[in-house]
């Protein structure tokens, strides 16, 4: 397969927080600071976010009556980072990396989404449509 | 210009994301599309002429007909959606992180 990948969008924040400390509030306790509002399947229903810390677990919001899946973890190394395959059902698709380093007394957090690809159209007709559109699609028709 | 939210809001009817699904397997024409869908012609016209000004489908004329595929510059348009999507996010996370000073 032939694909030519598109620049990753790569985004860096610093907090307070030092490396250990920033992962834990990252991933444990997720639920606490992701917009779901905007940013889920579920919108205000979301009762919670899960990040299930080891490679396997997955990533996926909670309702009332439903699990849904955002993605699922390819690498775990707290507190350096970690790796999600961003997808949806059997679908590959998109990878995010969040990496957490030393920055003075807190941490420079930084997050790659990548394998935007282009080239092969099945190739990512059948996958990246899918999986990087499906859990934001209904929210922003909400928005609208 | 064709904005992310453009881009989502034509994805955002249910009716819409099929017609973009049935395009996946390949171009159709409007009679194509309509004939496997509970819609009128008109009205699939419609949800296309949506489509293509968010720069998801393009048309071309093939002999008599018109006829619709999916635009492959779209997928560039929703790495930048994912811009703005991490970029939010990160700053619910980064005041989430933030220490409580004095």
């Amino acid at each position: 397969m032939s694909t030519v990948t598109t620049e990753a969008i790569r985004k860096t924040v610093l907090v307070d927080f030092a490396p250990a400390e920033a992962f834990e509030l990252f991933t444990a306790r997720i639920a606490s600071w992701w917009p779901v509002r905007t940013h889920s399947y579920g919108g205000d229903q979301v009762k919670n976010v899960i990040l299930e810390p080891h490679v396997g677990g997955r990533l996926y919001e909670v309702t009332d009556d439903t699990e849904r899946d955002w993605g699922k973890v390819l690498a775990w190394d707290p507190p350096h980072g970690f790796l999600l395959d961003w997808q949806i059902g059997e679908a590959r698709g998109t990878e995010v990396e969040v990496t957490f380093v030393p920055e003075g007394p807190g941490a420079r957090v930084v997050l790659e989404h990548r394998g935007f690809s282009e080239g092969d159209p099945r190739a990512h007709y059948e996958g990246g449509w899918d999986v990087v559109l499906a859990p934001f699609v209904e929210t922003a028709s909400k928005k609208a | 210009m064709v904005t992310n939210g453009v881009v989502l809001d034509a994805l955002g009817d249910a009716t819409r994301r099929r017609i973009f699904e049935s395009l996946q397997s390949g171009p159709r024409s409007v009679g194509e599309l309509a004939e496997g869908l509970p819609v009128s012609r008109p009205a699939v016209s419609q949800h296309l002429r949506v489509l293509r000004e968010a720069g998801l489908v393009s048309d071309s004329k093939e002999g008599t007909r018109r006829v619709y595929r999916i635009e492959p510059d779209g997928l560039l348009r929703v790495r930048d959606y994912f811009d703005g999507f991490w970029a939010e996010a990160l700053e619910h996370f980064r005041e989430a992180a933030r220490k409580e000073t004095g």
